[in-house]
């Protein structure tokens, strides 16, 4: 299994790239569905080691912009750079493994399985353990399996779910599926970390907690995030930089306080309920 | 009182990774097999290990290879009964090219014949999901037993097209054929399936055992957590199949002693279905729940009346069956999907509790 080998490696933070450079290029992306025109020609980058923001109103092709992103899609044109080689006809499998992972818009989770099992399905890409030592336990099986659970653990106490490690992600309430949603995304130790609002439909208090944990991943491990986000006061205070969309185009791009101020943006978001 | 984990405390993840983490139910387990192999053999008559105890074996065996694919993958399969025979023909070819060859290796060998089809079939679930797979896999199902008919190399060419299992000794013993004892019979199967169970308990609660789940629930976020889905599903048919391939080696070698092409039919296929349902999805231990009960109420629809002096016509007594069946499968279905292995885990929840609520 030397791939598996590869992938662990090139996911290691020491890649080369340092903090500040290029670690995405997105180069004139068009996304089209039959008539729908969800993105066309949008260009933006992503540096390593920053928080960036993709706003806009419903309907803008921001969560279609991360599917192009991880390989869920493939757009009509346009190319796409990660660690400066470019990206083509990717499954989305291949993206988690070159270090891409993201939660969803409407939570995703195994329904009818346990935070610790959602967790521990991240950690699969590095699992090699085959169906053999599977069906014995015993042995190098069980050795992997607590190795991972492991770091499981460490993702578990640093989301402050472990109350709720072995209950039915099912049961949860809905801002804590978020918070394990997040944690089955750490445990890929993603270097590019994709959340699509993270904070939707959540009260204050929960949107602080998220908020800290966005920013502690981001210091604590250096992972670069792009997140999607309504909330313009979250957007302000987490964000390095900031890309608009509105109706498919990209209207303004640039750190927060500029962003603000733009008269597009402005323009945009009037009349939208948020 | 009987379920209390008071004091019971993990101090490493070793620990909480055993099967076991509540000890009362190793010591359940532990009554079980000794029942299952030491008690049971000693009281039981041939009767009793020829109509319940080895059926019951070999069809959570079956049941536990469908609810590998169905329960734990989520990919439905209506084509069991076919599988059972692709297991049992392979047994009964190899048995007959090499008549040498122990009966464990036979069957064990024929277990990938069954795998290998079940995945050439399970090539469709890539593409669909659902209805038009369980349709798909009817395909498979009607296509196989025509095989199992036309093929007549299948057979050996005998006339009648039935396959007729000979003797065949273990080590001294005969342990299938006419002259097999029911005793030893049921050790043999006993043995297969315990071990075969214990794998299956491995590999369902590790990784492989998550990476189907995930496919189950959800098979897009699946996939963008790195899963294969073709890996996934495929491996899910191979091992699902090689199970229900040895369950149906077992069936007819170490059971019916000898089997006609539509033995291996529908409703055979249904019959596995239903106790896996009736078991409960997504379970180990349902498939023996659900196999006992499938194989015990027709056995006791036929005596229990005979013993409180009534007589019931036999007709009657399969009407009654099906009749059961059919409310136990709506009910399931609709109120607990989780079959028995559900109501007793809600029973042994309670006995935790207990005499304590709160
Ligand atoms: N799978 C799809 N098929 C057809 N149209 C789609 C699909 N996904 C998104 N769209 C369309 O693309 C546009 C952008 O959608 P989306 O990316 O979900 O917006 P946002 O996340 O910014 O609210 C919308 O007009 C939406 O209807
Ligand atoms: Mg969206």
């Amino acid at each position: 299994m030397n791939v598996h080998a590869m992938n662990t490696q090139s996911q290691s933070p020491d890649d080369g790239i340092r903090a500040g450079d290029l670690l995405m290029d997105v180069r004139n992306v068009s996304l089209r569905f039959g008539g729908v025109n969800a993105i066309t020609d949008i260009s933006f980058n992503v540096r390593k080691g920053e928080i960036r923001a993709i706003i806009g109103p419903n309907g803008a092709g921001k969560t279609s912009m991360l599917n192009v992103i991880n390989g869920f899609y493939t757009p009509q044109e346009g190319t796409i750079m990660f660690r400066g080689k470019e990206r083509r006809g990717m499954k989305p499998h291949h993206a988690v493994r070159q270090g891409i992972a993201r939660t969803f818009q409407n939570v995703a989770l195994f329904k009818g399985m346990s935070t610790l099992d959602n967790i521990m399905t991240g950690r699969s890409v590095f699992m090699k353990r085959n169906l053999l030592w599977q069906m014995l336990w015993h042995g190098p099986a069980l050795t992997e399996e607590i190795e991972h659970r492991e770091k499981v653990e460490e993702i578990i106490d640093f989301l402050e779910i472990q109350h709720i490690r072995s209950t039915l992600v099912g049961k949860l309430p809905y801002g804590l599926q978020k918070r394990v949603e997040l944690g089955r995304a750490l445990a890929m130790e993603p270097s590019l970390l994709l959340l699509d609002e993270p904070m939707a439909g959540m009260n204050l208090e929960e949107k602080e907690d998220m908020s800290r944990f966005i920013l502690d991943v981001n210091r604590q491990r250096g992972t670069t995030i792009a997140l999607i986000e309504h909330d313009m006061g979250v957007v302000m205070d987490l964000s390095d930089r900031v890309v608009v969309l509105d109706y498919g185009k990209k209207i303004a791009d640039g750190v927060p306080d500029a962003v603000k101020s733009n008269p597009q943006v402005i323009d945009a978001y009037l009349g939208v309920e948020h | 009182m009987l379920y209390r984990t008071a004091g019971q405390f993990k101090t490493s993840y070793h620990a909480d990774h055993a099967l076991f983490p509540v000890r009362q139910d190793a010591w359940l387990l532990g009554v079980i097999l000794v029942c299952a192999f030491v008690v049971i053999p000693a009281v039981a008559s041939e009767f009793a290990i020829n109509a319940l105890l080895i059926p019951v074996l070999i069809y959570a065996l079956a049941a536990l290879g469908l609810n590998i694919l169905t329960g734990y993958a989520g990919q439905l399969s209506l084509g069991t009964g076919a599988f059972m025979g692709v297991g049992a023909y392979a047994c009964y070819k190899i048995i007959t090219i090499f008549p040498d060859l122990n009966l464990v290796v036979a069957i064990a060998l024929s277990g990938f014949f069954s795998a290998a089809v079940g995945v050439a079939f399970g090539l469709p679930s890539l593409r669909i999901k659902g209805f038009y797979l369980a349709i798909a896999t009817l395909a498979a199902q009607f296509f196989l037993v025509w095989l199992f008919e036309k093929w007549s190399w299948l057979y050996n060419y005998n006339a009648s097209g039935a396959i007729q299992v000979a003797n065949v000794d273990m080590f001294g013993i005969t342990v299938a054929g006419p002259n097999a004892a029911p005793v030893t019979q049921y050790y043999f199967v006993l043995g297969v399936v315990a071990v075969v169970t214990w794998f299956a308990i491995n590999i369902t609660r590790g990784r492989i055992g998550r990476v189907w789940k995930s496919v189950r629930d959800m098979d897009i976020a699946a996939e963008l957590v790195g899963i294969d889905l073709m890996k996934a599903k495929l491996s899910a048919f191979a091992v699902s199949s090689y199970i229900v391939g040895i369950a149906g080696a077992l069936f007819v070698f170490l059971w019916r002693g000898a089997a006609e092409p539509n033995l291996f039919d529908i409703p055979l296929s249904f019959r596995v279905l239903f106790i896996a349902i009736i078991g409960g999805l997504g379970s180990i231990m349902g498939n023996y729940l659900g196999a006992i009960l499938i194989v015990a109420l027709p056995v006791m629809l036929g005596t229990l009346p005979g013993a409180f002096g009534l007589t019931i016509a036999s007709a009657t007594v399969e009407h009654l069956n099906v009749m059961i069946i059919g409310a136990l499968i709506i009910f399931f279905l609709i109120v607990e999907p989780h079959g028995l292995a559900r109501l007793w885990a809600i029973i042994r929840e309670k006995l935790i509790m207990w005499p304590f609520p709160h």
